[in-house]
């Protein structure tokens, strides 16, 4: 059979009985509205009954496109009535079995006669379609299923149908849907889908996976919450989709999988469907197993990569993500992708020792922002400001880290030229100066950043108060901490918690101070029971954690006030938390060194600093108690304070004892210098570490 | 929704009530039916963009208030029609500290509404593992019970809250935007266009450059260019966060590929809505929205060319034709 597109098929012939006709004599009948003369001329010619006919009519009219003169003809069949007499004929079929000669199978007749009943009513139906009465049209076509569903009550089988019947039947299946959809009947529509899906009716491949991908969209997009499939066909121990995402997503793996077995032609669009059903759940890492286990060369490589690193990334597995940016930005695959460039530059930017690669991959961004993607230069030269200022935390030397931040806020400075609007990026900005400790800019982006975006954002209110803090207005700050409690729910208000013990500390009001440890350990220990019974872990190790920096924030607090028992109790309660802890030999230290057991207080920073080598407050200890021991130890002492400097170069209390060995030392005007640096950096002290933010 | 069970009378007599009191507020209300009357829609989105529309003491935003709360499901629907015009206007305004206590009453209601409907609970699905077999597919090993399935939350556990504090207001609005969502088979397309239309606003970026999305672009270049100039850049951006961005995401899949009768003016803005949205998840870096919008952008790309792909569901012609 030789099939055109419409329009196209200037002569036709009418086929029948072993006799042919030219249709254009019929169609001249036709044209002048003469249904009954046309169909004598047919009945005669190719001797033929009333019905076949008027189907051969109906036919000719549909492809001719008068849609409206085909239902002309088909409503003069009485279809139902055909329907009707066609199942005895064919019910009979099922005893046909032993014996039967190869070359005609009984029924085949009857077959005939039902694929030509059939086709009338699809047809009907189809010119239903085209004149938008869809429910019409429904009902029409659904009576062809239902009448092979009584007629075929085992199912269709496999190789006895006629090629034509099944056809039509394949054709009325997947149409169904389509007209209650049309008509706006949306449970009829997702109960003709599962019939589809569900029911035997001996689709080919690309059949089913039509229907089943047209039906995923219907679940996916349409809005209407189609009921869970029937219990009946559930079987034990299978999975049952409760829902519209979950019976789509079902779907769409098993639309993955025919691919994988070969049985369905790639269809890229079952993939997206994917991306946006699991997106929507945040459930990349899924996504990123489907798209490991694809064929090679379905997508190119690089493509694959680049998605997988999105995947990986949105599913906060960064370092996965980071590994196959990589690999996609080898200079022998895309080293110029810009989505790559920048989403690699972003992940460095977390961290302070991939920074120096991100500002590599930054500076690339940077230089292929150009033609289409221009409007991203802005984005690029903010990761460059990330980098950069991240990169800055770990330099080496004082000269560098300067040099860092410097180029760091320039690109930020030059970012916001060209983003205006990106509130992000101002809050980064002043992040940036906050750090670089230009305190007049960076509480005018913090304000900025909090009227653009309403007070939406913790880190909002947490920054200014910790801006206020840092230029010794602490009253100020604490109107702020206050105000952001009022508009935090319960569960977040931690974090601003502490921040207002330890602005009590700083405005000398410890009893204040001891009074708001209590309710964060109340808040602390209510989100335990609450959150614990659902094991999400990453929750309860927060927990952990910050009841852990409470009792170290008490003991710290009654170190100072000298009440060395409670110091001692509250210690006590942190240990059981946290067993390793350098904060903890800290405060032990002080403990010790309250108590006038120096020996014991070296020895107890000493056992810090090799638990974490870093751990600045130890070293400045050490050093402060070296120092004590007498000027024999003095180079011992200077270097504890210098390494503490080397980490932290902008910590006032190193300075102060860096100041107090040079004085001992008798170099004056290095102690003088060291004194005024610790002046300067106390005025522009925050009372948490800007960092502590982002 | 709840009202369905509600006698005919006393839901009659509440819709009779809201309409009267409507005419109070328009009193060139002359129609006499409430629901699905698309003059009544632009009479009242005309009202909700004026300067002062949000705020306490506005009879509007206290009639929309009072209709939600009747319980009447009809008028439930009727405001929930006018959700994306109240999200959009109140989160525009924000950053001009207006007071909006009119709108965020009417936002309550809807948040407050889910949160007793739900009893608080996350929403959350099940994603199935193709070990396991289902209704669609068999599996080999049938009995593999032990598969570790995973669940998703779709929509976090909801606190009730009394009024809209600063750092609760995108989840606030986002579920009024989950409760649209719910029922957009049942809001008007001209409800859908503003949703679009704020979208734009609040990506606050412009999405021109993706028209030609994945698609070699040479010499189309020139005529962006000169476009660019006209458009005024970034007024009304908001902060998007995953709250926020996830209905509207659901939201803009429907206006692109739900059963929405081939509405071409509702599928170019929602185009539109989503060229913008997937600039600013490239502006933001962000992968998570990344992901979702380049599928929408892809997927909705061939529908413009639909019409000229053959219908599966069209019998093949011939010139032959027998029985």
């Amino acid at each position: 059979m030789e099939s055109c597109e419409h329009g196209n098929v200037p002569v036709r012939e009418f086929h029948a009985n072993g006799s042919r006709m030219v249709a254009s004599e019929v169609e001249a009948k036709l044209d002048q509205g003469n249904i009954q003369e046309a169909e004598d001329a047919l009945r005669e010619g190719l001797s033929l009954n009333f019905e076949e006919a008027r189907a051969l009519l109906g036919k000719l009219e549909y492809q001719r496109g008068n849609v409206e003169g085909a239902l002309r003809v088909f409503d003069g069949i009485d279809l139902q009535a055909a329907i009707q007499r066609l199942q005895p004929s064919l019910s009979e079929k099922p005893p046909v079995k032993k014996g039967r000669t190869r070359n005609e199978s009984p029924s085949s007749v009857s077959q005939h006669a039902a694929s030509l009943v059939f086709e009338a009513i699809y047809l009907k139906a189809k010119s239903l379609q085209k004149l938008g009465r869809f429910s019409e049209a429904a009902n029409d076509c659904k009576s062809i299923l239902d009448a092979v569903e009584k007629i075929f009550y085992l199912g269709i089988p496999d190789i006895q149908v006629d090629n034509k019947l099944q056809e039509i039947v394949s054709h009325a299946v997947e149409l169904l849907p389509e007209l209650w959809k049309q008509a706006g009947c949306y449970n009829e529509a997702v109960s003709a889908y599962r019939r589809a899906l569900l029911s035997q009716w001996n689709l080919d491949n690309d059949c089913c996976a039509r229907i089943q991908k047209s039906f995923v969209v219907f679940l996916l997009y349409s809005g209407v919450e189609a009921s869970p499939p029937s219990l009946a066909v559930q079987i034990d121990g299978s999975y049952v989709p409760k829902n519209n995402l979950e019976e789509a997503i079902l779907l769409l793996m098993i639309l993955l999988k025919k691919n994988f077995l070969g049985k369905m032609k790639w269809d890229p669009s079952v993939m997206e469907h994917l991306t946006f059903a699991l997106s929507i759940c945040s459930q990349t890492s899924i996504l990123a197993k489907q798209l490991e286990a694809l064929m090679p060369g379905v997508y190119h490589r690089i493509d694959c990569w680049n998605s997988l690193a999105l995947c990986y990334s949105a599913a906060g597995q960064n370092d996965c993500a980071l590994n196959v940016l990589r690999k996609s930005l080898h200079k022998h695959e895309r080293p110029d992708d810009l989505t790559s460039l920048l989403l690699a530059a972003r992940i460095c930017s977390e961290d302070p020792h991939l920074a120096a690669e991100g500002v590599n991959h930054a500076q690339k961004a940077i230089n292929n922002a150009h033609g289409p993607n221009e409007h991203l230069k802005g984005v690029a030269l903010r990761m460059l400001g990330l980098c950069l200022g991240k990169q800055a935390k770990v330099s080496s030397s004082d000269f560098e880290r300067s040099h860092l931040q410097s180029k760091a806020l320039e690109s930020l400075v030059a970012a916001i030229r060209l983003e205006q609007n990106n509130s992000d990026l101002i809050f980064e900005l002043a992040v940036q100066y906050a750090e670089h400790r230009n305190l007049p800019a960076a509480l005018r982006s913090a304000r900025h950043f909090f009227n653009k975006t309403g007070g939406s954002a913790l880190k909002a209110w947490r920054l200014l108060a910790l801006i206020l803090s840092a230029q010794q207005r602490y009253s100020e700050a604490e109107v702020v901490t206050d105000a952001a409690l009022d508009q935090t729910a319960r569960w977040e208000q931690v974090p601003l918690l502490r921040l207002k013990t330890k602005l009590k500390i700083s405005q000398s009001q410890p009893m204040d101070a001891i009074e708001t440890y209590r309710s964060l350990l109340a808040l602390v220990q209510a989100q335990k029971k609450s959150f614990g019974s659902l094991q999400i872990s990453s929750k309860v190790e927060d927990d952990k954690l910050n009841e852990f920096d409470i009792w170290h924030g008490l003991a710290n607090l009654y170190a100072s006030l000298s009440h060395w028992k409670d110091a001692e109790i509250c210690l006590q309660k942190a240990r059981e938390l946290k067993k390793y802890s350098a904060a903890l030999m800290h405060t032990e230290g002080i403990l010790f060194e309250g108590r006038g057991q120096n020996e014991e207080a070296l020895r107890a920073a000493i056992n810090a600093v090799l638990v974490e080598p870093n751990y600045v407050p130890c070293k400045i200890m050490m050093g402060a108690l070296i120092q004590k021991m007498g000027p024999k130890y003095m180079a011992a002492a200077r270097s504890s304070m210098t390494d503490a400097l080397r980490i932290e170069p902008t910590n006032c209390r190193a300075w102060y004892y860096l100041g107090l060995l040079n004085k001992q030392d008798g170099r004056i005007s290095d102690a003088a210098d060291c004194f005024q640096a610790a002046s300067m950096l106390e005025e522009s002290d925050p009372i948490e570490s800007f960092s502590s933010i982002t | 929704m709840s009202g369905g069970e509600e006698g005919g009378s006393e839901s009659g007599e509440k819709i009779r009530s809201a309409k009267e009191n409507l005419s109070l507020i328009l009193p060139s209300l002359s129609t006499t039916t409430l629901l699905g009357n698309q003059e009544i829609y632009s009479q009242i989105s005309r009202l909700l963009r004026q300067p002062n529309s949000g705020a306490g003491d506005n009879n509007l935003c206290r009639w929309l208030y009072d209709t939600f709360q009747s319980g009447v499901s009809e008028l439930q629907l009727l405001v929930l029609s006018f959700v994306p015009i109240i999200a959009g206007v109140y989160l525009s305004r924000v950053a001009e500290r207006k007071p909006q206590a009119g709108f965020e009453a009417v936002l309550l209601a809807l948040y407050g509404h889910q949160t007793s409907s739900r009893a608080g609970q996350p929403v959350s699905v099940t994603l199935p593992d193709l070990s396991q077999g289902s209704v669609y597919h068999e599996s080999k090993s049938p009995n593999k019970n032990n598969s570790s399935s995973t669940v998703a939350v779709v929509s976090p556990a909801l606190e009730p809250h009394g009024t809209v504090r600063s750092t609760r207001r995108a989840r606030i609005v986002g579920v009024a935007l989950e409760l649209f969502f719910a029922k957009i088979p049942h809001m008007p397309a001209s409800s859908k266009i503003h949703f679009c239309e704020f979208c734009k606003i609040w990506a606050g970026q412009d999405g021109d450059m993706y028209m030609n999305f994945e698609e070699d672009v040479s010499g189309k270049e020139l005529e962006l260019k000169e476009k660019e100039k006209e458009k005024e850049k970034g007024e009304g951006r908001v902060p998007l966060p995953w709250e926020l961005l996830q209905p509207v995401l659901r939201i803009l899949g429907h206006c692109l590929l739900g059963t929405n009768h081939n509405d071409c003016e509702l599928f170019g803005a929602a185009s539109e809505a989503c060229r913008c949205l997937f600039a600013r998840s490239m502006h933001d870096v962000n992968p998570q929205a990344i992901l979702p919008m380049r599928s929408l952008l892809r997927l909705s790309k061939p529908l413009l060319t639909n019409h000229l792909l053959p219908d599966p569901t069209d019998l093949p012609f011939s010139s032959v034709i027998s029985l």
